[in-house]
């Protein structure tokens, strides 16, 4: 049976200009790995919103980072008063990894 | 002019685009398209004003629409933003933000205004490409001195800030064409002119049909849209616009260029602006700032404003001075 471990993984969806702070702000918390993800669309409590590729300003990205608590713990408490003010959304969960090095 | 910068093939492709918004048509242009054709569009405007600079020289006229350009990118946010205060009913921070948008410019709308000058036999003088690189950052400066400065709560490092706005994209590729086109002169633009000049009407049309859609949609999703604010996204482009024709005649200028300078002062930015004050006024509403530039001023100068600051600056402001 393949051996598993427990870490957290965290979800930040964010409008495009922002993406490079929340970078910044997880390599401060020990984060060193993530993916961006672009998006296409969709509704939320301000209503619709769809990719936005002419101005930037509003195309949303969606940052994806699976790392030890400690480390996630950090990041959460970084960007969580900046939520409302930026319009950003951010979740966090449980998951088990394979090959638990490359998510430290 | 006017009702002949209304049936423009790249008005007509506006107009088009919107209306296939508004009947809920599903046409759409890949945004990846769009994003190429607006680089290309930026591309071909600087190698075009650079290359005619390089048969031209350096002239005085050049320089004083430069200082010109300059000083109403600095200034223009400060009316605009007593009139989002007072008949906009805006919040500080959303008056300062929409405030550097209308103080910056629209390169679409110098774009397509150029094209029709130069239907109606009056270009605008090549260095006007200059002023619009010109114009575009500084009402950022202006907009966050009028918001107080970054928010506390801001994620943007000051250092970003400034890279983001004094080397944003579009800053970079005019001034950098423009040099290019400088350099190479009209006989080293000839090889890629078949690329950079005669396709450029037809790339102008499928933009501005992408451009018709994403405004009548973001018209459509008009939340943060007030009568108010739009009344004031009229109003501002009439105002400012007549203040750049009237300051282009007074200092010399062609009408052409006079006209040039109006379109610039009387646009507004939805490209290098947002980005910018999404980052360092996020507590800014983009809907309203994009809303505004994008879904009421575009469109208004596209089919009204470009027709009346040409009008302006050939027959209306020289009869007054006599």
């Amino acid at each position: 049976m393949t051996n598993t471990t427990h870490r957290r993984r965290i979800e930040v969806l964010a409008d495009e200009p922002l993406i490079s702070a929340i970078v910044r702000i997880a390599a401060d918390a020990g984060i060193t790995h993530h993916t961006l993800l672009p998006t296409l669309g969709g509704v939320g409590a301000h209503g619709r919103w769809r990719d936005d590729q002419l101005s930037g300003a509003t195309a949303k990205v969606m940052f994806l980072a699976i790392t030890g608590p400690d480390h996630a713990a950090a990041f959460i408490d970084r960007l969580a008063p900046l939520l409302e003010s930026h319009h950003m959304l951010l979740m966090s969960s449980d998951v088990e990894v394979v090959r638990n090095a490359k998510f430290d | 002019m006017a009702l002949d910068a209304l049936l423009q093939p790249v008005v007509l492709f506006f107009l088009l685009g919107a209306l296939a918004a508004f009947a809920r048509s599903d046409l759409a242009i890949p945004e990846a398209v769009a994003k190429g054709i607006s680089l290309y569009l930026m591309m071909s405007i600087g190698l075009r004003g650079g290359g005619e600079v390089a048969e031209t020289g350096f002239t005085h006229d050049m320089l004083v629409a430069g200082g010109a350009g300059l000083v109403l990118s600095f200034l223009l946010p400060l009316p605009a933003f007593w009139l989002l205060r007072t008949a906009g009913r805006l919040d500080r921070t959303n008056a300062a933000a929409v405030a550097a948008h209308y103080g910056s410019v629209s390169v679409v709308t110098f774009a397509t205004g150029s094209e029709i000058l130069r239907h109606a036999g009056m270009a605008p003088a090549g260095f006007m490409v200059a002023v619009l690189a010109l114009m575009e950052t500084p009402a950022i400066i202006t907009g966050l001195l009028l918001a107080r400065a970054q928010n506390q709560d801001s994620l943007a490092p000051r250092g970003g800030l400034l890279h983001e706005t004094f080397l944003n994209g579009s800053v970079i590729l005019l001034l950098g064409s423009f040099l290019i086109g400088l350099v190479a002169g009209k006989a080293g633009m000839a090889p890629i002119a078949p690329v950079f000049e005669v396709p450029f009407r037809g790339m102008l049309c499928i933009f501005l049909l992408d451009m018709g859609l994403i405004a009548a949609r973001r018209l459509l999703d008009r939340r943060a849209l007030t009568i108010r604010t739009a009344a004031v996204a009229l109003l501002l482009p009439l105002l400012n616009g007549t203040l750049g024709v009237v300051l282009g005649v007074e200092l010399g200028l062609d009408a052409g260029s006079a006209a040039a300078l109006g379109i610039l002062a009387g646009s507004a930015s939805y490209i290098a602006v947002p980005a910018v004050m999404r980052l360092a006024l996020p507590a800014a509403d983009p809907g309203l700032y994009l809303g505004m530039s994008l879904a009421v001023t575009f469109p208004f100068n596209l089919t009204v404003g470009i027709g009346y600051y040409g009008w302006l600056a050939a027959h209306v402001w020289p009869l007054i001075r006599g």
